[in-house]
Order: structure tokens, then C-alpha cells, then sequence
């Protein structure tokens, strides 16, 4: 739970990491975070389950790398980087993301880099689980 | 030996998530992938990312040494 970057297979409580976030600095004025979770349609279909797959250490080196680089180029306070991988139901939450500094337009702008560029670099599958089978998703822009 | 990963839908292709290639000297990625290529025809159009060591690479001419490993992955679709 302390470490601000993470792979788990257990949900996360997006209060007790921001309360992390807000300990490390009494000089943050906004934090931004971006929520990713499970849909139950997609593609024109159902979705029963989401599958995520990940090639763990590379993935974890490339988040911890990613959040450092947020940090450096907005210039933020603190940041953290939370992501299942696991099975999951419409509603459960997959990735979490939060970006701390002392003003909001850093914040946003250093979550949504963070979570573009997790999709882009961070080495994790998902395949989604529907009533006409099992497959694998496309990247979403 | 290399070890080799595969992950997600090119898993399902090879259907298998790791093997093994035996390391013989000056090897290149080229060499693995062509080995691994004739096993398994058709499997890596899918390929979009190749790692070795954790390290994503673009030079298929890399040489290997003994005991790397080699991941081969789609594009990704975390989050």
C-alpha cells in the first residue's frame, strides 16, 4: 500500500491512496485522478468478465519509470499508479491513477499524460469475457 | 539457453506461454525469431513489441548472450 506504484490483484480504495498521496507533501493544492473500470458492453456486446494478463516486472519497471517522468515533466508534488490484474465485473475498478501538485492544471495534465502513456507502454492485456466467447481487446486511442 | 515469453494473444497463438532456445554463440534476435517462426508459421503478425531482458528492442539483428530472455508481445490494452 505505501509504495505509490503497483501491480495487485486485489481492488484498491482510492481514499487510502490519495490519503498517501496527500501525507507526502503539505504543499499540494490539487490532486487530479482518473479512475479506470469495467464496463459491461463493449464493441456492440455484452461483457460478462474482463481477463488482464501483464509481463509483471517489465510492467512494473515501466509504471515506476512512467510516474518519475510524469513527476520530472509536470513538475508534480507526488503521483501514484495503482493497476489490477486479475478477473474482473462491470463496476470493478482497474487502474487507479493520481497526479498531486500545487496547482490543478499540473495535476490534470500530469494524470492524463500518465494514463495515455500507460496504454501505450505498460506491457498488459486484456481480454474480455462474452456470452459469443473470449477475445482480446484492441487498443482504444 | 534463451528463455522466451509469450504474453496474451500471441500466447494463445503459440499456445504456450514459454520455451526455451538453445544459445549458441553470435545468436541474434533474428535467429530466434525465425526459429521460433518456422514452429509456429503465421504467429508473430501479431507481434508488436519484442523485449529482451525487459528492455523493449527494435534491432532484430541484437546479438543474444546466454540466458536472456525474450518476451514477445501485442500492443498492449492495459487500463
Amino acid at each position: 500500500m505505501n509504495n505509490p506504484v503497483r501491480i495487485q490483484e486485489e481492488d484498491f480504495s482510492q481514499d487510502e491512496e490519495i490519503n498517501a498521496l496527500k501525507a507526502s507533501s503539505q504543499r499540494i493544492g490539487g490532486i487530479a485522478t482518473f479512475l479506470g473500470c469495467a464496463r459491461d458492453f463493449s464493441e456492440g456486446r455484452d461483457v460478462h468478465e474482463i481477463s488482464f494478463e501483464a509481463y509483471g516486472s517489465m510492467a512494473l519497471a515501466e509504471m515506476n519509470k512512467l510516474r518519475s517522468e510524469a513527476i520530472a515533466k509536470f513538475n508534480l508534488l507526488d503521483a501514484r499508479i495503482v493497476h489490477r490484474v486479475t478477473t474482473v465485473r462491470a463496476g470493478d475498478n482497474i487502474v487507479f491513477i493520481a497526479a498531486a501538485a500545487e496547482h490543478r492544471a499540473a495535476a490534470f495534465d500530469g494524470c492524463r499524460w500518465m494514463i495515455d502513456e500507460l496504454k501505450q507502454r505498460v506491457p498488459i492485456w486484456k481480454k474480455e469475457i462474452t456470452p459469443q466467447g473470449d477475445s482480446w481487446v484492441t487498443p482504444h486511442p | 539457453m534463451i528463455k522466451v515469453l509469450f504474453f496474451g494473444p500471441v500466447a494463445d497463438r503459440v499456445q504456450m506461454r514459454e520455451t526455451q532456445v538453445e544459445y549458441t554463440q553470435g545468436m541474434t534476435l533474428h535467429d530466434v525469431i525465425a526459429h521460433l517462426g518456422m514452429q509456429h508459421p503465421g504467429a508473430f503478425g501479431i507481434v508488436s513489441f519484442i523485449a529482451v531482458n525487459q528492455n523493449q528492442v527494435h534491432d532484430k539483428q541484437t546479438v543474444l548472450h546466454d540466458n536472456d530472455e525474450i518476451a514477445f508481445m501485442a500492443k498492449f490494452s492495459g487500463g
